[in-house]
């Protein structure tokens, strides 16, 4: 009984600590929007009403929020970027909480916590959120809750958002094929972190197939999966694999790390990478990378939740609450070409870009480009229609057809384009 | 030839009175907070700002307390039951590290229960169902060690530890596999994700003003008082005492060893799959980190707590206010992410463990005391 008791009063001791822990005489200075430390004061409630002095962002990162590299990275530089561009102070204005897992329960704790502290806009970065994120934006209407990769969005408070990345996939197959065209050499590879599992994946590996082939129509493109988003020994010996047993003279990626670069790089065969500029890891291989600028969107997100009044006017005032920009608005880009280009490759690739930012032709249609390079350097684009078809020679989308959707690029697309060898 | 006397050597003390180790843990817990305050003011982040937030999770004076409260109650319910159920096994000196493989395995036959029965049932009765199939998910995973060890004699510390990874990969599999077969994918998504359960398995709430009383915060501390019961007044209690002290003798005074280790270790594995039935209830889906954890934690814990029902509900308590709390407190420094919270407990429990040996043993150096 003496145990019984002790355990009750060790209760009531801890409770009582959670309790009365208002501090007695409390010196040290918060940050300015930690823990809100006046009860009175109803943060967030009223419409921000475009005061930044007050706006708290959110974000719940998959990885740490000290990364270097990687895709937490990404999102944390875009949104500091971001945040510093509106003259808001990441120091004193973003609240994070990382290393969240993709499990629901410990995504909605996340969201409370940022909630509870007073986050006007909350950021989740990774796919598996979603549910939490979607339950989370009914239960706080005055909040905005944006979801990135994912596809669910309410007629208020609750938008995704994501890049035609394959729009810069396309630009770098480019170079690639030139690439491939100067050292006679039809094999490219792709260390693949996943391939038709994922639409993400699957349509960048299609985008990079099909700009390869529109500067050389010989070319295949060798796809080694490693069935992860990041493992830097697979990913090694996969882009190992692709240069030492397939001969390929070009490694593309999709995966974290730079190290399908270095092995490019060891091997003395070139490379494109992803996410970040990699010439600076592999200077001898790199040609160019298909790169975010997550900054874009976050920019336009929290101007929107700034200016828009009410959280509740928030997808109204973006006018979609499925974000999904390219090319056109710099949401995605490639890095500047280094010096291991192919003679007019820029040229080239600046028109294709052009191309694709007025919105007259984009990756994924019946009609495929050709260039003709003048002895001035000016290229002509030759649209020539002709069918999208997968490589078990199923046709998508007919000769001359409007280009798929963006619902299907975006979650649907299971296939591989005519070039593609699946390894 | 005499040999020489060691430099040092460590003699064991005798008695110690429970109220000095309990003081001298106090102690150690502060003097890891004080290491932890040190390296907190060398990133200037302000110290008591910070342990005030961490202590109370964030809770005073902020927007939406309860919220933060019931979420609270989420992480602490799995690692008390876990950590009480992995107790059962250490007093019998059996080393289930398992912990994570049948919490999974416990999550993974609720949620077949709760996706297939779907809202047939009443939602009190679906919870039965969903607590039974945890129970059965987690115990059978559990059972087939105790089995193997007490026909084969085969180690359970390795068995435990790889059945871990099949658990985790099974759940993993079931999470990213879209086919046919899989009814527990969402069908709305393109891309492999787990479906919600229908709303008849969801966790019973009580809803108390502006907080919402989970259920499984009740029965998690009606089982703390029925395992101290159990283990300190019953007969099979006592077995398991004796089996674990040892088996030789346990078996000489006329104890059925087999049937101990496995009666034993069938309830430990059933609880910790119980654990996993009820935090997939209380989120109303699965998920593939659905552990978070616990099934380590749970180890941690049962140490710190000697094993002592009371200590676990105390020592779990702590963990949680010290993990949930050090996110709600680091979210505003960008120094302090969640490896914070977790070298903050590395240090506690290294501090604590460090304590412990001085309050058990002490060293004698060369010279200083006759040898007697």
């Amino acid at each position: 009984m003496k145990k019984l008791l002790a355990l009750i009063m060790a209760l009531a001791l801890v409770l009582g600590l959670a309790a009365c822990g208002q501090p007695a005489g409390n010196e040290s200075q918060a940050p300015e929007g930690g823990t809100s430390q006046q009860p009175d004061e109803p943060q967030g409630e009223e419409p921000q009403g475009g005061a930044t002095g007050d706006f708290l962002v959110g974000a719940i990162y998959i990885n740490g929020q000290n990364d270097t590299a990687g895709y937490t990275y990404q999102h944390h530089k875009g949104i500091t970027a971001a945040m510093e561009e509106l003259g808001l102070d990441p120091a004193t204005q973003l609240l994070i909480v990382d290393n969240v897992p993709e499990d629901l329960t410990q995504v909605s704790n996340a969201i409370d916590q940022l909630a509870n502290q007073g986050a006007n806009i909350i950021f989740g970065i990774s796919f598996g959120y979603i549910d939490a994120m979607a339950q989370k934006a009914e239960e706080y209407p005055d909040i905005v809750f944006c979801h990135g990769t994912g596809y669910l969005g309410n007629e208020t408070n609750f938008v995704n958002y994501f890049g035609r990345i394959y729009q810069a996939r396309y630009l770098t197959g480019i170079a690639a094929g030139l690439k491939s065209l100067e050292l006679g050499n039809n094999n490219l590879g792709y260390v693949a972190a996943y391939n038709t599992e994922y639409a993400e994946t699957c349509s960048g590996i299609n985008a990079f197939t099909l700009g390869a082939q529109s500067v050389n129509p010989d070319v295949v493109v060798h796809v080694n999966q490693i069935d992860t988003w990041g493992d830097e020994t697979l990913e090694r010996q996969a882009a190992e694999a692709l240069v030492d047993t397939y001969d390929c003279c070009v490694i593309a990626q999709h995966c974290d790390s730079a190290q399908p670069q270095l092995v490019a790089a060891d091997r003395e065969v070139f490379g494109c990478g992803y996410n970040s500029d990699m010439t600076a890891q592999a200077p001898t291989a790199h040609l160019t990378a298909a790169i975010w600028n997550w900054d874009v969107f976050y920019k336009t997100a929290m101007e929107t939740a700034m200016s828009c009044g009410a959280a509740g006017d928030f997808v109204g005032a973006l006018g979609t609450n499925a974000y999904y920009a390219g090319l056109a608005e710099g949401l995605v880009d490639i890095s500047p070409l280094s010096e291991n280009c192919a003679e007019n490759t820029q040229a080239i690739i600046d028109a294709v870009r052009e191309l694709i930012v007025s919105g007259d032709w984009d990756v994924f249609s019946g009609v495929k480009l050709s260039y003709d390079v003048a002895e001035d350097g000016t290229v002509t684009i030759n649209q020539t229609e002709a069918p999208l078809v997968t490589n078990d020679g199923t046709e998508i989308v007919a000769a001359g057809g409007e280009s798929v959707t963006d619902s299907v690029i975006k979650s649907e697309m299971n296939y591989n384009v005519e070039g593609v060898i699946a390894h | 030839m005499k040999r020489k006397e060691p430099l040092f050597r460590v003699v064991k003390r005798e008695g110690g009175s429970p109220v000095r180790l309990a003081l001298s843990y106090v102690v150690a817990v502060v003097l890891a907070l004080c290491i932890g305050a040190l390296l907190l003011a060398m990133q200037g982040v302000p110290v008591m700002q910070f342990y005030q937030d961490m202590f109370t999770m964030g809770m005073v004076g902020s927007r939406y307390p309860f919220r933060v409260l019931e979420g609270f109650i989420r992480l602490f319910v799995p690692l008390l039951i876990t950590s009480m159920a992995l107790s059962l096994a250490f007093r019998m000196r059996f080393w289930n590290i398992g912990g994570e493989g049948q919490f999974i395995m416990g999550a993974i036959c609720a949620g077949i229960a709760a996706f297939q029965l779907g809202n047939t049932l009443p939602q009190p009765v679906m919870l039965l169902v969903i607590a039974a199939c945890g129970i059965l998910g987690g115990g059978a995973y559990g059972l087939i060690v105790a089995a193997l060890k007490v026909r084969f004699g085969t180690n359970e510390t390795l068995l435990t530890l790889m059945l871990n990874y099949i658990a985790l990969y099974l759940l993993e599999f079931l999470g990213e596999t879209k086919a046919d077969w899989n009814f527990m994918l969402s069908e709305q998504s393109a891309r492999p994700v787990f479906a919600q359960f229908p709303e008849a398995a969801d966790m019973i709430l009580f809803t108390i003003g502006p907080f919402q009383l989970n259920l499984s915060l009740i029965i998690a501390l009606v089982l703390c008082v029925l395992v101290f019961v159990y283990l300190k007044y019953t007969k099979q209690g006592y077995e398991i005492a004796v089996v674990g002290d040892s088996p030789n003798t346990a078996h000489y005074a006329g104890i059925k060893v087999g049937r101990v280790v496995i009666r034993t270790i069938f309830l430990s594995a059933a609880l910790i799959g119980l654990a996993g039935a009820f935090y997939v209830s209380s989120a109303g889906t699965l998920s593939t980190s659905v552990t978070n954890d616990v099934g380590w934690t749970g180890i941690v814990v049962a140490w710190l707590a000697k094993l002592n029902t009371v200590g676990i509900l105390i020592v779990s308590l702590l963990i949680t206010v010290l993990q949930y709390g050090c996110q709600a407190a680091g979210t505003a420094y960008p120094s302090i992410d969640a490896n914070f919270a977790d070298m903050l407990q590395g240090i506690i429990l290294f501090v604590v463990l460090a304590a412990d040996f001085f309050i058990r043993f002490r060293v004698v150096i060369r010279g200083k005391e006759a040898v007697k």
